[in-house]
């Protein structure tokens, strides 16, 4: 075959700015923070993994004299009115709420994922009828939902996260429905069919990868949230009975005690937020580092 | 404003609105069924299985599901609640009770919210010394669980200030007269300001902690979109004609801006729904959620439906009503 | 004229031409977007004097879009501009006054127009209330409506933008613009959103004004053609610097600039020579193109295809668009045939229901196989899987061959040569690529395995002129190499003339003139190719007049659909069926070479 005709013109494109020394430096603090936070994520899946192992004390058992302040020797975080250590609930405390919530974020988002991709993919009625669905679940006011549907199926950690699941998947279908369509009304797609892409083949190299990114962004911004919604339901009482370490549940027992001795509810609450703050920074950490890769 | 686009918006919000009722209704009649409460036999604790199961067939509670649930809905339309097991009223009753101090804690919340929505969106949209440590507080407040903030309330303002009081909704209920129920509300009706300074101060603390979350949340969503809104073309036109920037804003930016903030609303309302619940725990101030709390610890099915049932409808009229809204903003949404 | 001037006198032209309205002196400005500053202006001086036009010309990355927001003090903070030298309007210091005296300058001295109007008008409020912002008045606002050819401005004034036209949005702008009687119009690309007979419209209001109101005009383009005929004076720029001005008539015809000159060659007007290649860079070698005629034998067959669509109106309600309206056609084997319109003509569709892409049709399409139809669209960068390599992106096409592993790749880095595209891009993704490289990628995917028929729908119209030279270019070349069926959808005359053999007019879903390119926009029989044909523009040549914009394909005008616009129409037009068939002028002559218009009057007006 022939040479090129076309190369020289290349030079005539508008030039862009160069990086300047600063700029690259700010560029490179930002994504190494974003990876610390995303690395601070990974490590409290580990220590909820490793509860067990890390907590110094059995939960469920008083180890000590009762109202021990925060800071008293062995007992980093004090004891409660019966003398269990709270680092150890707290603990393990966290392990339930944040596993739950990776859980319930998990299987959200693999439901939400199907019918999504489903609805998004074929269109037509089957998208009328799935979306319909969906969105009567998103009329509904979530939490209260979960509340009746908890109260429903009565006690234990099982059917509080079968509550929480019902009323948390429509959200992650309406995204990444919403996403689908709008990758599958972009021109490559068509490109892709005119290239003599298949149906499956669309599917997979032309539309799914474009959800991912999407995807990990929502997830990763919505642990906090469960986080949040887990511990108000315990909180009321939905949620792992007593004596089971939980930290919604433990705040709300330790309410009589604020007075007199505040860390027994304060601590499992800051817990929660703990969790919270964490969940969130590293969502907006996933979300710039996404941002710079698509 | 008015024209056949407009009605034609308004009949399928109506529709909608009519069509999620039943949906909810539905829901809650599976749930009924899913959780197994048999009325029957929690009114007659000591009776034979023979007997209550007379009373079933009299009642028709052995009939087949779909007439049960025409029935369910129909008692729905009555307001019939059936009845709680616990307090052995009719739940409509209880609610009766129940409802106007929870609803009153939400609406002075939700007002609060708003505001303070505002003030943290414009607040933050502005650069000052300081501002970054300030958008940060607020990032930490958005992550703090609603009873933590309550919790923080009560040790600064009742324990170390004494400032505020600690629970309940007035100092001495048994100065409230039997037939105020909107406490609020009838005493300032009543010129009792003694009476409604004591039920505000009351009501200071519950509504902080219930607004601080969704407050943060829609001042975000506002924020974002007021800078979005900023950028845009048309705002470039409104400047170019030599507009002063605080008409820019409001003439251009905020009319433009409002809808997620909007929408935003109308979801937080339903998780200012739940968290009413928690607030009202650690306040100890009577309401749905002392109601709630107690109706679960003895699984009164009948009792948790009714609350779900009446806030539930709250939230979805009032969503509509924020969708009505949104299509008068923006005329581009009724088409 | 000092800032403290109440109200700014609309000044005769050439009554003080020793002071300029603009006066800049070496302006710099770096813009800083995402970490990284640049240099986008570096040292421009320019005056613009009362009562002139002047238009920038340039392409994308010339600056010429920062230097007028300059001009307006409107550089986006965002992006932290640092600016240097001095830009006065009116009298004023758009670079140092304080932002106070800015905003007088644009409330009283200055108007702008921006380039969509769709984006640049307030959706949320009624346009009439927005020109009032500038105008003072309702009585006033409509005044100015009528003033720059509103129809109706009373109805008008409180209608929403979504609810006007194209045409009708941009004159609103205007409206707001001219408000106060300003010394100083800036035109950001008007009529770049705009269909060419209604660009022709709108220029012609622009005008217009400097004659009535004595304003100055700047007007910012990138087509060389619509700054030949309005201005005065043009300025060439080339990233961030000034390489040429001077009186619009001699920059056209005696440019000193190689980049002047590089842009007027590469620019595809009615005069271009079509028999060689476009030059599109200094040291770009000119081939000779071969015009060979087509081989015998139909390989495109359409016969009344129709295409509705269901959609909603404004008023929300379902309606049908008439896409398509019994288009029959044939492209003869080896020929390259150009489909011209505006908007809503259905050009576009016809070009996917020959694809296959669109399923909606009604009629008969005759075609070869789908291995044997590929397509390049007009925005390259979308049609590309933004997480798949080039690599990836070719050899999705070979997947079907039988070539072995070793024959794949060699065919990947032989097209990757034609294309005149460096080995390097195999492993980038299309974010990492050009405009250009990216329509280069696209045509290689189409071409890797040579398909019989290549579809185009505008792939140029997004590209600078010099890379939208190269493309055509490339596709010219491809075509010949590969024995190609060509059939190429442009809304520009120039491009057709270039590209093919033969042109098919489309006007609201139906053909009106078909025939050899030359013949039919040398003489134009259908009075709408006539009117797209005096809109191209150019320079000495005068501004047509076009009335109306195209009808919405909702409620296409019954019998010709033109008849609204049309100069020639009579009752019978309203109601013809005849007129709406392609006749041929000569039935004597070889079918392809045939010259067919569906008009009541194909052989004149009779007298």
């Amino acid at each position: 075959m022939s040479t090129s005709i076309a190369s020289t013109d290349l030079a005539t494109e508008p030039v862009t700015g160069r990086l300047g020394r600063f700029g690259r430096w700010q560029v490179a603090a930002t994504r190494w923070v974003n990876w610390v936070i995303v690395g601070v994520l990974v490590a409290l899946t580990l220590v909820a993994l490793l509860a067990p192992v890390i907590a110094p004390y059995d939960p469920v058992q008083p180890v000590g004299a009762p109202y021990l302040p925060v800071g008293s020797s062995g007992h980093l975080l004090g004891t409660d009115n019966i003398g269990r250590d709270l680092f150890s609930r707290v603990i393990l405390g966290v392990r339930t709420s944040w596993l739950m919530a990776l859980v319930v974020v998990a299987v959200g988002l693999l439901i939400g994922g199907v019918v999504g991709v489903v609805a998004g993919a074929f269109g037509g009625w089957v998208d009328a009828i799935l979306m319909r669905i969906t969105d009567m679940f998103l009329a509904l006011p979530a939490a209260i939902v979960a509340i009746a549907v908890a109260a429903a199926l009565g006690p234990g950690l099982r059917n509080t996260f079968l509550a929480i699941t019902v009323v948390w998947w429509p959200y992650y279908a309406r995204i990444i429905r919403g996403e689908i369509r709008a990758l599958a009304a972009r021109p490559h797609v068509e490109a892709a069919r005119m290239a003599g892409a298949g149906r499956l083949r669309i599917m997979a190299k032309h539309l799914l990868p474009g959800v991912y990114p999407t995807a990990l962004v929502t997830a990763s911004l919505d642990i906090g949230a469960v986080v949040l919604t887990l511990a108000s339901l315990s909180f009321l009482g939905l949620g792992q009975s007593a004596p089971a370490p939980e930290l919604g549940a433990d705040t709300s027992r330790g309410m009589n005690e604020l007075l007199a001795h505040w860390w027994i509810p304060v601590m499992p609450g800051l817990a929660v937020m703990v969790l919270s703050l964490v969940a969130n920074l590293a969502g907006d950490a996933v979300r710039t580092l996404m941002a710079g890769r698509r | 404003m008015f024209n056949l686009a407009m009605a034609r918006f308004l009949l399928t919000r109506l529709a909608a609105l009519v069509g999620l009722l039943l949906v909810l209704s539905l829901l809650l009649f599976v749930l009924q069924e899913i959780s197994g409460a048999d009325p029957v036999a929690a009114s007659m604790p000591h009776a034979e299985k023979s007997a209550i199961d007379a009373k079933r067939h009299e009642l028709g509670l052995d009939d087949p599901a779909p007439t049960r649930y025409v029935r369910y809905v129909g008692d729905l339309l009555h307001l019939d609640l059936g009845t709680s097991f616990r307090t052995h009223h009719a739940v409509t009753t209880d609610l009766k009770t129940y409802l106007p101090p929870t609803v009153e804690l939400v609406v002075v919340a939700l007002v609060v919210a708003l505001a303070l929505a505002l003030l943290f969106s414009v607040s933050s949209v502005l650069r000052w010394p300081g501002s970054g440590l300030y958008r940060g507080l607020l990032f930490v407040g958005s992550t703090t669980p609603t009873f933590l903030l309550g919790i923080f309330g009560l040790i600064v303002f009742y324990q170390d200030l004494g400032w505020l009081p600690a629970s309940g909704q007035v100092d001495d209920p048994d100065t409230v007269p039997a037939s105020w129920h909107w406490l609020l509300l009838d005493s300032l009706v009543h010129g009792d300001l003694g009476m409604f300074g004591d039920v505000a101060k009351h009501l200071v603390m519950p509504a902080l902690a219930l607004a601080i979350g969704p407050a943060l949340a829609i001042g975000r969503i506002f924020r974002s979109s007021i800078v979005a809104t900023f950028d845009s073309d048309f705002v470039r036109t409104a400047r170019s004609k030599g507009l002063a920037e605080g008409a820019v804003l409001t003439r251009h930016v905020l009319r433009n801006s409002v809808n997620g903030a909007l929408s935003m609303t109308g979801l937080h309302l339903g998780f200012m729904f739940a968290g009413v619940l928690v607030v009202e725990s650690v306040f100890s101030r009577p309401g749905l959620g002392s109601y709630l709390g107690a109706s679960l610890d003895v699984s009164d099915f009948p009792a948790v439906a009714g609350v779900t049932f009446v806030l539930a409808t709250i939230y979805i009229v009032t969503n509509t009503v924020v969708d009505i809204l949104q299509g008068i903003a923006d005329p581009r949404i009724t088409v | 004229m000092g800032n403290s001037a109440p109200v700014a006198e609309p000044a005769e032209p050439g009554l003080s031409a020793q002071e300029p309205v603009v006066s800049v002196r070496d302006l710099t400005v770096s813009l800083a977007r995402g970490g990284v500053r640049s240099e986008v202006i570096r040292g421009v001086d320019l005056e613009i004097g009362r009562g002139e036009i002047l238009a920038v010309v340039g392409e994308s990355g010339s600056g010429k879009s920062v230097m007028s927001l300059t001009l307006m003090g409107l550089l986006p903070e965002r992006s932290r501009p640092k600016v240097g030298g001095t830009a006065r309007v009116a009298g004023v210091d758009m670079v140092s006054a304080k932002a106070d005296q800015q905003r007088k300058v644009r409330r009283n001295d200055l108007g702008v127009v921006f380039q969509d109007p769709m984006t640049s008008l307030n959706p949320t409020t009624r346009v009439g209330k927005q020109i009032v912002e500038a105008a003072g008045s309702k009585q006033e606002a409509v005044r100015l409506m009528k003033e720059v050819g509103i129809p109706q401005p009373e109805q008008r004034f409180s209608a929403f933008p979504h609810e006007l036209s194209g045409g009708l949005r941009q004159r609103v702008m205007i409206a707001m613009a001219i408000a106060g009687n300003p010394q100083l119009i800036i035109a950001d690309e008007p009529t770049t959103a705009l269909d060419v007979t209604v660009q022709a419209q709108v220029l012609r209001v622009l005008r217009d004004l400097r004659e009535q109101l004595g304003c100055s005009i700047l007007l910012i383009t990138h087509d060389l053609g619509v700054a030949a005929q309005v201005a005065d004076r043009i300025v060439v720029m080339q990233q961030g610097e000034i390489v040429e001005q001077g009186a619009a008539l001699d920059v056209l015809e005696s440019p000193q600039h190689p980049y002047t000159q590089r842009l007027l060659r590469a620019r595809l007007s009615l005069d271009t020579d079509r028999g060689r290649s476009l030059p599109t860079g200094a040291d770009q070698e000119i081939v000779v193109l071969d015009r060979a005629r087509a081989r015998q034998g139909r390989i495109l067959e359409l016969t009344e295809v129709h295409c509705d669509f269901k959609v909603k109106d404004a008023q929300g309600r379902r309606a049908l668009l008439h896409a398509l309206r019994g288009v029959t056609a044939d492209v003869t084997e080896g020929e390259s045939l150009a489909l011209v319109g505006e908007s809503g003509s259905g050009k576009s569709t016809l070009l996917r229901a020959i694809a296959g892409l669109e399923t909606r049709w009604e009629g008969r399409i005759d075609k070869p196989g789908r291995d044997d139809i590929q397509m390049v669209f007009q925005d390259a960068g979308a049609s590309l899987t933004p997480w798949m390599t080039v690599e990836e992106t070719l050899h999705e096409r070979l997947r079907r061959t039988k070539l072995s592993k070793a024959d794949r790749r060699r065919r990947i880095e032989e097209t990757l040569a034609l294309m005149g595209l460096p080995e390097a891009t195999l492993k980038a993704r299309p974010a990492e690529l050009s405009g250009g490289q990216r329509q280069r990628v696209a045509l290689a995917r189409a071409t890797i395995v040579p398909p019989k028929v290549l579809l185009c729908d505008e792939p140029t119209s997004a590209l600078d002129v010099s890379l939208a030279a190269a493309v055509l270019n490339l596709i010219h070349r491809l075509r010949h190499e590969f024995s190609m069926t060509v059939v190429f959808v442009t809304h520009d005359l120039g491009v057709a003339r270039f590209v093919s053999d033969r042109v098919a007019v489309m006007y609201l879903g139906r053909l009106v003139e078909t025939g050899p390119v030359e013949e039919v926009i040398g003489s134009p029989r259908h009075p709408y190719t006539r009117a797209l044909v005096d809109a191209v523009p150019s320079a000495r040549k005068e501004l047509p007049v076009i009335v109306g914009e195209p009808a919405s394909p909702l409620s296409p005008p019954s019998g010709c659909a033109f008849h609204p616009r049309c100069p020639l129409a009579t009752d019978e037009c309203t109601t013809t069926l005849e007129g709406t068939q392609l006749v041929a002028l000569d039935h004597d002559v070889a079918e392809r070479e045939r010259h067919e218009v569906a008009c009541l009057f194909r052989e004149g007006v009779k007298a």
